[in-house]
């Protein structure tokens, strides 16, 4: 491997791991870094290609709260980083990966937990109102993850390529073929772990409506995407119209409402808390997890509405307290918080605690819808359609992955902090009193449902050579009858496997196995 | 039933309305915590997390003793949430049906230490905790439900 491709490597690593930086927008999947990997060693469709492969199997690794899923990231980078210099394809990429991804993963565990030591040096620098070195050491601890594992990157690239592709060089291609079978059983994985967080028996008929669409009709993902939300609109649609919603106008106890006097604040310091809530994830750890983060976005407001030294530290250390939340649905909680916060500015006898009360209130719920809806949703669809396109090779997949998760995304982050500004507690009365949420989270599991069923009989290559008569194979039969039947019951098989609470790693080598001998026996091809 | 009995400060979130619902089928989730349950903007938040399909109560701890142990709520798939340590060992102590509890997520605060990853215990908490492994309750560590479940006292 030439030094400047390990350079290449590492950077694009390292911009994998900065996307705590980077507002969370899933620029670390592999479907976006093993296609970036592909272009630095010259051969960037072997590389959309492997990027699809890998976003399959790891697609139902969903960071919740603390759970830390395996890195995929380094695991990603460098599972294809070797295929392709040893010149094998993506079930190569993908046995690195997975054991790579899940050591790093524990190292990055490691990073979480000692960061909290520099929590003692953020809480002097606030105590002393210094909000210049607060963003200095947010940005400094945030900076640790990428320098850290780009260095694990650039070390594994220097020492390993070669003993890597003199290993590789060794596989037998029978062991080989199995590898290739086993990668296409993997998926099963990914999506009965979607499956067991989005299956509900009332919404299941979405599923086998994607299913049908995608086996019988062969409908594109994106053509089951757009049915979908059709689908979901009028099934949502109808359920308003019966509930009639109420506004409840009303104002609550004015906690935020932000008096229509002379703002503070202008739309610029609101625009620049949104700019700065990408970074809220950079300095996560698990004794605070977001806080620094929080006191980073708010730094703008806190100059305008801190007169004093002393109420700038009581204002950072308030900020400073325990809060994590959904990086999407950050901006409401920050909006709110700044609205707050020029309250406070104005009127003499505000009562500081309720800021956190409500900021602390607010991150446990709101992480619930958020969360929901762009996990267990929008990166369903922006998968599925992403992946499908790439598996043929096409560079359209990683950039429509990115497009149909971020346009919404960024779109609605940036309106909520204004909304949160400007509305406050009144919007989110006027939410639970329209029942919008209601509709949206059910729309939202209906489309999901309908991507997720379509995924087996799309994403999954997985057949049978088995013959069941002179010149017939059951595949053949099947494919007239009740096409991605296999992709279906292997899915359900571990989906059957994760309600009896049997371990993911288990299911993983489970699925190995099953593919592995299922091509030896010539079984499964 | 009480299908999980749960110690999380942040109450109703991600983990709690993502996973756990879904992967064990509730159909209730009850929160039990008193300042909550008298404050009308906590109430307001947590209704909108409210995960579809369930009915969710906010009640005090009390309020939640006599639901849970009122034979009416047995067909019920039930999930409780609490905030704290001192909440749980009084629901264990009061409701005979709380024979197990998870430990979700307990943030780091004034005398705690780490024993997980999400779990932060403060002596007065262990010494709770002890008492109730005595009475024989099972306690375990567990964030989503695909989490290897830790024994608590395994941590200690």
């Amino acid at each position: 491997m030439s030094t400047a491709s390990i350079i290449w490597i590492t950077l694009i690593a390292v911009l994998g791991h900065s996307e705590d930086f980077l507002g969370t927008t899933l620029l670390s999947r592999p479907l976006v870094l093993a296609p970036l990997v592909g272009a630095a060693l010259g051969d960037v469709h072997a590389g959309i290609v492997m990027g699809a492969t890998l976003e399959l199997i790891f697609m139902g690794n969903i960071k919740v709260g603390a759970a830390i899923p395996p890195d995929v990231i380094t695991g990603g980078v460098l599972g294809t980083a070797f295929a392709i210099t040893s010149g094998k394809g993506a079930a190569i990429a993908l046995a690195l990966a997975v054991p790579i991804s899940i050591l790093a993963e524990m190292l990055l565990s490691w990073l979480f937990v000692t960061r909290s030591v520099f929590n003692k040096a953020f809480a002097r620098a606030a105590a002393s109102g210094d909000w210049k070195r607060i963003q200095t050491l947010h940005v400094a601890s945030g900076l640790l993850k990428p320098l850290l594992m780009g260095t694990v990157v650039c070390l594994s690239l220097l020492l390993g390529a070669g003993a890597m592709k003199s290993l590789l060089d060794l596989i037998p291609a029978w062991l080989n073929t199995g590898l290739v079978v086993a990668g296409n059983v993997l998926p099963a994985l990914g999506f009965a772990l979607l499956l067991n967080l989005m299956f509900r028996q009332d919404v299941a008929p979405y599923f086998f409506l994607g299913f049908i669409l995608a086996s019988y009709l062969h409908l594109p993902m994106i053509a089951i995407g757009g049915l979908g939300i059709i689908v979901a609109m009028i099934v949502t649609g109808r359920d308003t119209r019966a509930d009639g919603g109420d506004p409840g106008a009303a104002g609550h106890n004015g906690r935020s409402d932000g008096a229509a006097a002379a703002h503070v604040l202008g739309a610029r310091e609101i625009r620049a808390v949104f700019w700065r809530s990408m970074a809220l994830e950079a300095n996560f750890n698990f004794e605070t997890w977001q806080n620094t983060g929080v006191a980073f976005a708010l730094v703008p407001v806190l100059r305008l509405t801190c007169p004093d030294r002393a109420s700038m530290a009581r204002a950072l250390e308030r900020h400073l307290q325990f809060f994590n939340t959904s990086p999407y649905g950050s901006t409401l909680i920050l909006g709110i918080t700044a609205a707050m916060e020029e309250q406070r500015f104005k009127d003499p006898d505000f009562d500081e605690e309720s800021i956190n009360a409500v900021k602390l209130g607010l991150m446990g719920p709101l992480a619930g819808v958020f969360d929901s809806l762009f996990w267990g949703t929008l990166k369903v669809i922006a998968a599925g359609v992403g992946t499908s396109l790439a598996l043929k090779g096409s560079l359209l997949g990683p950039l429509l992955f990115l497009a149909i998760f971020n346009v919404p995304h960024l779109a609605l982050r940036y309106r909520l902090t204004f909304t949160g500004y400007r509305a406050g507690m009144r919007f989110l009365q006027r939410l639970q009193g329209s029942h919008v949420m209601d509709r949206l989270t059910q729309g939202a599991s209906i489309l999901g449902l309908m991507v997720v069923g379509a995924m087996p009989a799309t994403l999954m290559t997985v057949g049978t050579p088995l013959r069941i008569g002179e010149g017939v194979t059951l595949q053949s039969v099947l494919d007239q009858v009740a096409p991605g039947l296999i992709p279906l019951g292997l899915t359900f098989l571990v989906y059957a496997g994760l309600k009896r609470h049997i371990k993911t790693s288990y299911l993983l080598v489970g699925l190995l196995a099953l593919g592995f001998c299922g091509s030896l026996l010539h079984i499964l091809n | 039933m009480i299908a999980l009995c749960r110690i999380d400060d942040r109450l109703v979130h991600g983990q709690v309305a993502f996973t756990w619902v879904p992967a064990l089928g509730i159909n209730h989730l009850i929160v039990a915590n008193d300042q909550v349950a008298g404050d009308e903007f906590q109430k307001l938040a947590l209704g909108l997390a409210a995960p579809r399909g369930v009915t969710q109560r906010i009640m005090t701890v009390e309020g939640a003793v006599a639901f849970l142990n009122d034979p009416a709520s047995t067909p019920l798939k039930i999930l409780v949430l609490v905030k704290d340590v001192p909440d749980a060992a009084r629901l264990a102590r009061d409701v005979p049906a709380v024979t197990s509890i998870n430990f979700g997520g307990i943030r780091s605060r004034e005398g705690g230490s780490h024993v997980s990853k999400a779990v932060a215990l403060t002596e007065g908490d262990i010494a709770l905790v002890k008492a109730l492994l005595e009475k024989g309750i099972e306690l375990e560590v567990r964030q989503v439900p695909t989490d290897t479940r830790q024994r608590l006292e395994n941590l200690l």
